[in-house]
């Protein structure tokens, strides 16, 4: 784990720059270039508002914001890891030419995906004013969540990247998986739409805990429990910690397997 | 204590592949092998039991015929392979010119990719801003400079490739046959770097079909064959060894995966 903090600090121009180029050629090419990201979140709240209050008639005040508190963190994941999986088999040309320590490149896809999402959370703030929902003092504690979102993003990654060196159906079936999650994560919906005696069912989902406080400081303006939040801390270390050490592991192989 | 160290010394150094024969020929195959485990696979020894020392400032060329395990070599030096036996001592900082373009990245432009190769290497954003002037002036592709790289000529490509990993100043250089895409006027422009290099006590390790180069510029010269040297010494001995042992009537690759 010291490597992981060790590693990344020494090559942080790096991982800068390869976020940098991330972005660069995802907007490449579009006339508004980044202000898709400040842009995206927008139109899918028309969207969503369109849908589920006037299509559908969710009772939830302000459903946008309640839907979107959780899913542009869950965005984040879930671009992070797509994007993440391939980093490693997707920068074979570097890796085969140059020595180079192999985490930067996980680790840029994550940093280029945070961009992303800290920009979001403008449009974020944004809606919340135009719905007239009350801006909470709690949206300060946004930080915290943020980080064990992003400690919990790097473990899948570093674990997702690796096996797609081995296995290439693995990209193929991430995106399967991730589309499963998002069902099975209370996302679109709230535990509390359960019964209590099968939310318990909803506790094995480690996301949950990671993605928990967003809602509840954004939406509700409160503070998760102090369990709830060690809870969020202890998947997302114990996430980093396979992860990382499934990667650490083969690194020095990756580069006959591309 | 080591007396005077020695940027690159290796001892016993094996890279063994494994070759898959892959593509399996029916669908019945593809099958029976996925549930049997069944892949069929045989090891091959890219270099064998290398041991090799090169001194500072020593240009030495490194000669042999495709397959012969040249790159492997260049490339467990440089640090991209880790042997699988063996041990490797590199002192200094390594610049690989390994095939074409050392890590260029072909969406981004000639001078974004002066930087992020600076930075692969090892080197801060700040010595890489200082540097760019002198890269690009060495480079000497116009206005190209601010196109994305995947527009460039090979010739053009390896301009500026030789250009990022000369002026980066490494004390080990590692140049992989790249220059014969070059230009005459820019080979000479890149001879006359590599002299000055020599000439400032760094390392310079040569591979080239070039045997005009080999006798014209290194001190030594190694020849290798099916992962072995089977000589090391004066370049005119190898480059006599080379032209012997690469005539027609010799077979002249080595066997590739049989299933």
């Amino acid at each position: 784990m010291n490597e992981l903090v060790r590693e990344t600090y020494r090559y942080r121009e790096l991982i800068w720059a390869l976020a940098m180029k991330e972005l660069k050629i995802r907007y490449k090419r579009s006339v508004l270039g980044f202000l898709w990201a400040l842009l995206n979140p927008m139109l899918l709240m028309l969207v969503l508002s369109v849908v589920f209050s006037t299509i559908m008639k969710i009772n939830i005040p302000h459903y946008a914001i309640f839907l979107l508190s959780v899913l542009l963190p869950w965005t984040f994941f879930s671009q992070s890891l797509s994007y993440a999986v391939e980093s490693i088999v997707g920068n074979a040309d570097l890796i085969k030419k140059v020595r180079v320590a192999k985490l930067v490149f996980p680790v840029a896809a994550v940093a280029s995906n945070m961009i992303n999402l800290l920009l979001s959370i403008i449009p974020l703030a944004l809606i919340v004013v135009l719905m007239g929902h009350p801006f909470h003092l709690t949206w300060i504690y946004l930080p915290v969540p943020l980080l064990a979102l992003t400690i919990f993003t790097l473990g899948a990654t570093f674990f997702f990247a690796a096996a797609n060196v081995y296995y290439r159906d693995v990209a193929h079936i991430l995106q399967i998986v991730l589309q499963a999650w998002f069902y099975i994560t209370p996302i679109i919906y709230s535990i509390d739409f359960f019964p209590e005696k099968y939310r318990w069912i909803f506790k094995l989902n480690p996301i949950q805990f990671v993605l928990n406080g967003f809602r509840l400081s954004v939406y509700y303006g409160l503070l998760p429990t102090p369990e709830s939040i060690f809870a969020s801390f202890l998947c997302a270390f114990i996430a980093l910690f396979i992860g990382f050490a499934v990667f650490r592991r083969h690194q020095n192989d990756f580069v006959f397997y591309v | 204590m080591a007396s005077e160290s020695v940027p690159i010394r290796l001892q016993g150094v094996t890279q063994r592949y494994r070759v898959i024969s892959e593509r399996p020929d029916t669908i019945r195959e593809l099958f029976s092998r996925f549930f049997r485990h069944k892949t069929s696979y045989h090891d091959f020894d890219a270099l064998k039991d290398i041991n090799l020392t090169v001194a500072r400032g020593e240009m030495l060329g490194i000669v042999g015929r495709n397959g012969s395990g040249k790159s492997t070599l260049l490339k467990i030096i440089a640090g991209v392979y880790r042997p699988t036996a063996g041990r490797v001592e590199v002192t200094g900082t390594v610049a690989p010119l390994i095939e074409l373009g050392a890590g260029f990245h072909h969406e981004l432009t000639g001078r974004e990719n002066i930087l992020l190769n600076g930075l692969l290497l090892g080197y801060s954003k700040r010595e890489m801003l200082g540097r760019q002037d002198r890269i690009i002036e060495f480079a000497d592709i116009g206005d190209f400079i601010d196109a994305p790289v995947k527009q460039y000529s090979s010739g053009m490509y390896t301009r500026l490739a030789f250009a990022v990993a000369t002026e980066v100043d490494p004390d080990i250089l590692v140049v992989d046959e790249i220059l014969a895409v070059g230009d005459m006027p820019f080979q000479a422009k890149c001879f006359e770097k590599l002299k000055r290099f020599r000439a400032a006590g760094k390392t310079i390790l040569l591979v080239t079909h070039s045997m005009d180069q080999v006798l014209k510029f290194c001190d030594r010269a190694v020849y290798l064959e099916r992962g072995q040297f089977l000589f090391d010494g004066e370049p005119e001995q190898a480059v006599q060894l080379y032209r012997d042992r690469a005539t027609p009537e010799e077979p002249v690759l080595i066997e590739v995966a049989s299933r």
